[in-house]
Order: structure tokens, then sequence, then C-alpha cells
């Protein structure tokens, strides 16, 4: 993915019109060098998955085969994992997304008297990082029993993005024009049906950046699952890749093979879900910094 | 179809010192078109926003067919409006978007589509009912927009401004077919516009607001011949009604320049007025006549089928209509004569019209 908007990004701004070769040269060349920096940890998880005997350097496989995949599912329960993962990140993104567009159009439409305020401390929230809110939320976890259960990491994963996606709903929204959901109710729709079948329906390209930014975050985080999670049953993939490092003896005896085939089924579902929806993202977010 | 009524109704906008409405009672038959009109900020939109739901009045009342209707939702009002904007829904085809307030109201399909077709057939836009709205026309969009507003056969038609974004051709064009259609479906219309060309051509009375207060409301006639104030006479009219001060000389009003006219009947002669002057109120000959008033041509405006030639008479600029067959130089001294029965008096400090 990264490849292909890279080289698209050098096609467009190296060939202006008017710009010299010395220019289209220069541009091509640094575009290669970061395309590169990008390449190469793919280039060796796409060896390595198929290498038996797979080492911590390039090399391509001797005899290429699927054994390491084989072995993940039938020795590591990877598959286990990967339903996990999906499950979560899958139900984070649609909480995110009802939670986002009845934030963010609250906070675009409705004339509160500490709006300014309310949207600081939401952004407030953003800056705090992450593992300084480890210990007070592993103990809230507890407290609550959320630990161990699908319902809390789906609760925290949810929480973790949400005043950063309210923030940028909110812009989405606020560049959505008043008068269209005005003449939907004068049409005769309740707030919250207009806000459905109108409103949502324009600012689509918003819905698709947050559910996507939703989706990813959620997939990709670590620390909370490590903190909530140590049942075998609900382990997601960042604690098979954990699981699988550890009890192979340490990192003298890592076997790259193993890591490498959980890393290709764990990057493909996202460059699948990048590249359906890259149109959407791209423009919803050239659209939501426009609109800052 | 039903009558409206606004009741001594405020309105005022947080971040405004003044009222956007301000006291505002109305009165608009069954099957009435009204128009509001009235320069930008007058309050007119407010006024309107107001009897859709879109804004809450501060106090007074709203009513349609008698019942209150400022606390409902404006889906419960059963009013609908044209938006300036057209405010058509971008991801819904024509078809869809006319059809959207039937879907609500859960027609039945087959009805739903015959009524869309007839609406469709009675604006002529049958052919763009596949096309999405970004596809059409600024002047299509509009009848698109007319189309959704017509189809749920709503007891009040709102109308913002619907002309206003169209060029100068197709604007002249479609009020009267506004018109024509307004009358066709007899629905009471609340039309706004700051547009006086619009107001006099379409409104059965117009409605003349400034700085959120009814300066005037009455038929075309009335509001062009016989305005209530200043206000109104010079915003109404192209060219505006010409305002002279004057001063009181026995039964007589001398004008800038020492031009005496008549007070007109039925008013008493005092000092501190102004009088006002339709263009047309003026008669221009260009050889001198007893009584004729001598001025000198600054510059003649030809339109086609009249001319309007501005003349200064003592540090007055006044503008008088004339046939096209006169047109004089500048420079050319002219004799004016004012029609006694077009001669207006306003009281100089409060505006308000005497005669």
């Amino acid at each position: 993915m990264t490849t292909r908007a890279a080289s698209r990004a050098a096609r467009s701004t190296a060939a202006p019109r008017g710009a010299s070769w010395v220019e289209t040269v220069a541009a091509h060349l640094v575009f290669g060098v970061v395309v590169l920096f990008f390449l190469v940890p793919f280039l060796w998880l796409f060896t390595s998955a198929f290498d038996a005997d797979a080492v911590a350097y390039i090399r391509l496989p001797a005899k290429p085969t699927l054994d390491n995949f084989v072995r993940i599912f039938t020795e590591h329960d990877f598959g286990r994992a990967l339903v996990n993962s999906v499950f979560v990140a899958g139900s984070t993104m649609v909480l995110d997304v009802v939670a986002v567009s009845l934030a963010g159009y609250s906070l675009s439409r409705l004339d509160l008297r500490f709006k300014s305020w309310i949207m600081y401390a939401v952004l407030l929230l953003q800056t705090m990082p992450l593992s300084a809110t480890m210990v007070p939320i592993y103990g809230l976890a507890r407290a609550l029993g959320l630990r161990n259960s699908y319902v809390g990491l789906i609760l925290i994963h949810a929480a973790i993005e949400l005043p950063f996606l309210i923030w940028l709903m909110k812009n989405f929204f606020d560049n959505v024009p008043r008068y269209l959901e005005e003449a939907a109710w004068l049409d005769g729709r309740s707030k919250l049906r207009a806000l459905v079948e109108v409103v949502l329906p324009v600012a689509r390209n918003g819905i698709g950046v947050v559910a996507g930014l939703s989706f990813l975050a959620a997939w990709a985080e670590v620390l909370m699952m490590i903190i909530l999670i140590d049942s075998q049953d609900l382990k997601t993939v960042p604690l098979a890749f954990y699981e699988t490092l550890r009890t192979q003896g340490g990192y003298t005896e890592v076997q790259y093979g193993l890591v490498a085939a959980m890393g290709v089924l764990y990057a493909v579902p996202v460059m699948a879900i990048f590249l359906a929806t890259r149109r959407m993202m791209v423009r919803g977010l050239v659209a939501s910094s426009r609109g800052l | 179809m039903a009558r409206v009524e606004y009741d001594d109704v405020s309105k005022r906008f947080p971040t405004q010192d003044r009222a956007a409405v301000d006291h505002l009672d109305l009165d608009v038959a069954d099957g009435e078109f009204l128009v509001l009109l009235g320069p930008s900020g007058c309050g007119k939109t407010t006024a309107l926003r107001m009897l859709a739901g879109l804004e809450y009045p501060d106090q007074g009342d709203i009513l349609i067919d008698g019942g209150s209707v400022v606390r409902l939702e404006p889906k419960d009002r059963d009013v609908a409006l044209v938006f300036q904007s057209y405010a058509l829904y971008p991801h819904m085809s024509v078809r869809n978007n006319i059809q959207y307030p039937l879907r609500i109201r859960k027609l039945s399909p087959e009805e739903q589509s015959r009524k869309v077709e007839r609406v469709a057939e009675l604006l002529g836009i049958r052919h763009l009912l596949p096309r999405r709205p970004a596809q059409l026309s600024g002047g299509e969009q509009q009848r698109v927009a007319l189309a959704r507003a017509i189809v749920r056969e709503p007891r009040v038609f709102l109308m913002d401004e619907p002309l206003s974004n169209l060029d100068a051709k197709l604007r002249t064009h479609t009020r009267t077919e506004l018109k024509a259609l307004q009358k066709q479906l007899g629905v009471t219309t609340i039309f706004v516009t700051h547009d006086q060309a619009e107001a006099m051509t379409m409104g059965d009375r117009i409605a003349v607001l400034d700085a959120g207060r009814l300066q005037q409301l009455g038929s075309p006639d009335t509001v062009y011949q016989r305005p209530a104030n200043l206000f109104v006479a010079q915003f109404i009219g192209s060219p505006p009604m010409n305002i002279i001060d004057a001063r009181r000389d026995g039964g007589a009003l001398v004008l800038a320049g020492d031009w005496r006219v008549e007070t007109p009947r039925g008013v008493a002669a005092k000092d501190g007025v102004k009088v006002g002057l339709r263009p047309e109120a003026i008669q221009l000959e260009l050889t001198p006549a007893p009584g004729a008033q001598p001025a000198e041509v600054l510059v003649s405006e030809p339109l086609g089928s009249e001319v309007i030639v501005n003349v200064t008479l003592g540090d007055a600029l006044l503008k008088v209509r004339t046939g096209p067959e006169v047109r004089p130089d500048p420079g050319t001294r002219v004799f004016l004569r004012a029609r006694p029965e077009g001669i207006r008096l306003f009281d100089a400090s409060s505006g308000a019209a005497l005669n």
C-alpha cells in the first residue's frame, strides 16, 4: 500500500508542468529512498513467511513452503487469535462510528455555552500518553470485572481513539450545510432520522475515515491487550505474537518463520481494508484538513 | 391551505444587540401570496424560519389555522420551505428527492410514484428524474426544490429568496410561472425577497420590514402609491421616490430651488416636512409654461421604453420619468410640474406619511 501511494505521489509531485529533468530525477530519487525504507520490512516478512528456516535477514527461501502457516494454526491456535482480533476491532469500529457520529454532530450543531472549552478538553484527553493510563485502566477494569472480557477490550479501545475521532468528525459535520438537515426536518423527519438519512450519507467520507482509523487502531493496539487479557480463549493477534516470541525460549531461538507468517496474516487484512477504502480515506482526510 | 398569524412575535439572537424581529403582527389569509420584503438583515428570513420551526421566538405566538405552532417540531407543522440554496439531497436522485417527503408519510409506493410523476409533469422536469442534483443547472435545481415542496401538498409554502440564484432572464420568467402556479394550487404562500420588483409583481400583499419592524403591509399598489413612511417610499420603486426637503409658505410648500407646490388636500401645511414625488409624478416640459419650475438637466438615462432624466434643482437631484422620445442633453433647461395627486408628505423627524 505504501509503495503504491508513494509512487503515485511521486508521479503527481515530480512532474509538474515546467519542472526540469533535474528536479524530476531528484524527486524520484528521494521518493525511491522513502519507498525502499518502507519496503524492506515487508520484503523480509513475505520471504521469511514462506521459508521453513527463516533468519533475521532477507533471503529468498531455498524451498518455498506453507509449513509456517500450517504450524501457526495447528500449534499456536492462530485462527482463534485472528477471529478475536477481527471481532474486537470490528466492534470497536461500530461503537466508535455510532458514538463519534452523535458526539461530533452535537458539537458541530448545538450552541453550547462552553463549546470551545469542551472541544479543548476533548483534545487534552488525546494528548495523554496511553502508557500513563495503564495503571488506572488496569485497576478500573479489574474493579468493574472487565478484565478478560470482550466488552472491556472493546470499550477501552473505542475510548482510546474517541477524542481524536470526535474532532475529526466534527470537522466533517461543519462542512455539511445546515439547510440539508433543515430540509429533512421540514419534509417530516425527526432530528435523529434526518442525521441518519441525510447528514451521515453526505458526510460518508468522514464516516469512512473514522471507521478505518478506529479499526486500524484497535487492530494494532498492544499495550491494553497485554494488561487486560491473559485468558487463552480471548487472546488476539498481538498477544499471539508475544506468546510465540516468548515460548520459543528467548530471542536466540526465535522462530522467524512463524512470526513472519503471523505478520503476513496480520498485515493482509489491514492492506485489504486500506485498498478497498483508499479513495474514500484519502478524499476524506483531504476534505477534513481543508476544513481545519 | 391555511391562514397564518404572527401575534406580537419577537426574536433576538444572543450575538446581536438589536432584535432580529421586533413585535411582528401579521395576518396572512388562506390562499394568499404574501411577500416579506426588506433589505438584508431586516428580519424577513428570521420571521420565515420561525414559522417553519427552525428558529424559536422569544415572545409572541405563531398560529396556523388558529392553532399555535411555536411548540411544534418542524416535522409536525406541515409547512414546506424552498431554500435559497435549494437544499436538494446530494446523495439522492431527483426522483428520490421529490419522493422523500412522501416516503416519510408512508404513502403506498404506487401513490408515491403517481404523485412524483404528476408534479414532475406540472413543472416540466420529468426528464430530470433519474439524475443527481449535481448534474442539474441552477434553474433545474430550483424546479426540483419546488417540486419537493409541492408534492406533499403542505398547508403553507415558505420560500426564502428562491429566485436569487437564477440569472436575470430566468428569474423574470420563473417569477411569472411561480405566481401562476401559486394561483393554480391555491396554497397560502409566504415569499421572502429583497428584490422590490419581485415583490411588486408576485405578491397579493407586501409586508415591508426594516430593522425587524413591520413598516407597511398592503397591496403592491398601496405600498407603491401610498408608502407609510420614508423607508418604504425609498425602498420600493426603481428609481425610488424623490424625497425633497420643504418648508411652509402660506398654503403652499416651498421645495429646493424655490419650487412651489400646492399642499395636498386634507393636510395642514406645516414646517418640518419632506415631499415625496415618484419619478412619474413629475411632468417634464422642454418649453417654459406658467407655473412650471425651471431646472437643469444633469444627465438622461435611456432605458428603451422610457427615459430617466436626472435634473438638478437647487441642491437637490431629482429623477424624472419621461417617454422615450424625450431625451434632453446635459445642461438643457427644462421645466417641471408636479402632478397634484402624486404629492406625498412625510414628517421630517418621524418619517411617517402625512397623507
